[in-house]
């Protein structure tokens, strides 16, 4: 077969029809570029895409916040950590010295009393929440480089949490599910708002990327029936909102959320990513289960990265790359994302290895 | 009687059911929950070690081990332990009169870099409701913090917690330097990116994929 553009490539391999081979796509914490630059393998304002030949280009260009305007203050400042309260009224605490995810102190929004006072009646779905100049420069890039451009944000999962804290949320879906559904409905109706404007004014990209963690190590947070009872209902609404575009839907999720697979693939998702091993999924496994309706990326233990060894980088691509990509529905990514402890050979290693046995 | 209203106690933490108030689980709503039937059964004279011992740590044992089954989940296991927290409030009194004895400390933090806290969290909640006093040092916890915790409260077990790849290699540093102050510790850990071969070779006593793998370790190894 000739050889394909990342926009042909990825968009077969999202409705599994035939490609020249597996797609390629990454994720990387902030400091692996400065590392990499700093050794000189890569430029400082070189992208990661350029650099690899990536098929992806994201655009997240919205912000949901509740108080746009706010300007998050700082509450306590230490050597390492910083303590702020942004605009959703949560006091979170940083490390200043590496990336990762804040610590949860507090929150204004414990029950549906608090999300009805600061924050639902913030949530209009106002001009200013769109980057628009965002959106059109990375369309325009990735039209450039044939590579297949997705707006990229988060569902609704990840929207509450930030609002009211995991347990608030989690509690709440147990004892006030009208309040988890409200929030629910609030935010899923606001994306698919700001989409139609955003889509209207810029256009449409090629494909629908949302972030969604549902799961930790084991587990999911929650289980399939209050899947489908609270959040699914939201997930069918904007992957059927993408679809009536023409837009196929990646899911990312951290996290084992196998038992929420058959939710997701009913919700009509054409792609789950990231398929963390560490915490428990199995890549082999939901290709097996899912793999005729489900294209998925991820999946290749980041941990045999951290060895720099390619005796280890080869047993785990080609133990799985020859498997999966037997139904056009498979792009090379690892588990969840490069830190700086992976050698750039051995990075620049598992993507032509992988490719090389991706290839039709 | 006290039979029955001990197996009550132990459904309503097991369920999740906090007070008559609450209105979870729906089909018990209106019913009394764990903080009045924990009270009526000291106002009836059971032992409170055996309020504890006999619906407590039983309630909480059996929801922690269908977590573990994964066949209730995270909001079961809060549900849990806020009813466990409602009858443990009354049983307060009688663990500084020595009526109710906790089984021992477990100090417990999140290890230095790291700021993850949900795992954590649970922890807690399982380990209290296994009949533990939990001293939760929170996140981002220096060895030094660690030892220093130690010192105050010898013969009590440690466990360590990491969500990050990049902060897991502090847990050895935090175990050699407890090690150094108490060779007798025990120490569990435990995180997304742990493996019983990363907690070996760092000297851990065990590793735990989940909360009440760390209680039924210390059950068996007590």
């Amino acid at each position: 077969m000739a050889v394909m553009t990342g926009i042909e490539r990825i968009g077969n391999l999202l409705r599994r029809k035939p490609v020249d081979r597996i797609g390629v796509f990454e994720h990387f914490w902030g400091d692996t570029h400065k590392k990499w630059a700093d050794e000189g393998h890569i430029q400082e304002d070189e992208s990661f895409e350029d650099h690899f030949g990536l098929d992806l280009n994201l655009c997240w260009p919205f912000n949901l916040v509740a108080k746009t305007d706010f300007k998050p203050e700082v509450v306590e400042e230490t050597e390492e950590t910083v303590l702020t309260r942004d605009g959703n009224g949560a006091l979170l605490r940083t490390h200043k010295l590496h990336e990762g995810t804040p610590e949860h102190v507090d929150f204004l929004v414990k029950d549906q009393a608090g999300w009805e006072e600061h924050i639902k009646p913030f949530l209009k779905p106002t001009r200013n929440r769109i980057g628009f100049e965002a959106y059109r420069d990375v369309k325009r890039l990735a039209a450039e480089h044939d590579r297949f451009f997705c707006w990229s944000g988060v569902n609704v999962f990840e929207l509450m949490h930030p609002v009211c804290g995991h347990q608030y949320m989690l509690m709440g879906a147990a004892t006030d599910p009208d309040w988890v559904r409200d929030m629910v409905q609030t935010y899923s109706q606001l994306t698919l708002d700001l989409q139609e404007t955003l889509f209207a004014e810029e256009g449409y990209p090629d494909g629908i990327w949302y972030y969604e963690d549902m799961g930790f190590k084991g587990r999911p947070f929650i289980s399939l029936d209050m899947y489908r009872e609270l959040i699914q209902p939201a997930h069918t609404a904007t992957v059927g909102y993408a679809h009536s575009k023409g837009l196929p839907v990646v899911m990312h999720s951290c996290g084992m959320i196998a038992p929420l697979v058959p939710g997701i693939v009913e919700a009509g998702v054409d792609c789950l990513q990231v398929i963390e091993v560490k915490a428990g999924m199995d890549l082999l496994q939901l290709y097996e289960d899912y793999g005729d309706r489900l294209s998925l990326m991820g999946g290749i233990d980041v941990r045999t990265l951290y060895t720099n060894n390619r005796e280890v980088i080869d047993r785990e691509l080609e133990g799985k790359i020859p498997v999966v990509k037997g139904k056009n529905g498979y792009i090379l990514h690892s588990d969840h994302s490069i830190p700086n402890q992976v050698e750039y050979e051995s990075y620049r290693y598992f993507v032509e290895k992988g490719l090389e046995l991706g290839t039709y | 009687m006290s039979e029955d209203l001990l197996k009550q106690i132990a459904d309503c933490i097991q369920r999740g059911k906090v007070n008559a108030a609450s209105p979870y689980p729906p089909d018990m709503k209106g019913e009394d929950g764990a903080d009045e039937l924990t009270r009526k059964a000291l106002d009836d004279g059971v032992p409170p070690n055996d309020i504890l011992e006999k619906a407590l740590m039983i309630g909480m044992g059996n929801v922690g081990h269908l977590f573990s089954e994964n066949k209730v989940f995270v909001p079961d296991l809060l549900m849990a332990a806020k009813a466990m927290s409602a009858a443990m409030a009354h049983l307060e009194p009688f663990f500084s009169s020595g009526e109710a004895k906790h089984r021992g400390v477990f100090v417990i933090g999140t290890v230095q870099g790291d700021l993850h806290d949900i795992g954590k969290n649970l922890v807690c909640m399982v380990m209290e409701g296994g009949g533990w006093k939990v001293i939760d040092l929170g996140v981002d916890v220096s060895p030094e913090k660690f030892v220093e915790a130690v010192k105050k409260n010898p013969g009590c077990v440690v466990g360590l917690s990491a969500l990050l790849t990049t902060t897991m290699v502090n847990m050895e540093k935090t175990v050699t330097m407890l090690r150094e102050a108490d060779p007798a510790i025990r120490v569990i850990v435990g995180g997304a990116p742990l493996t019983q071969e990363f907690a070996d070779k760092i000297g851990a006593d065990a590793y735990s994929p989940d909360p009440q793998g760390a209680l039924d370790f210390l059950a068996q190894s007590a």
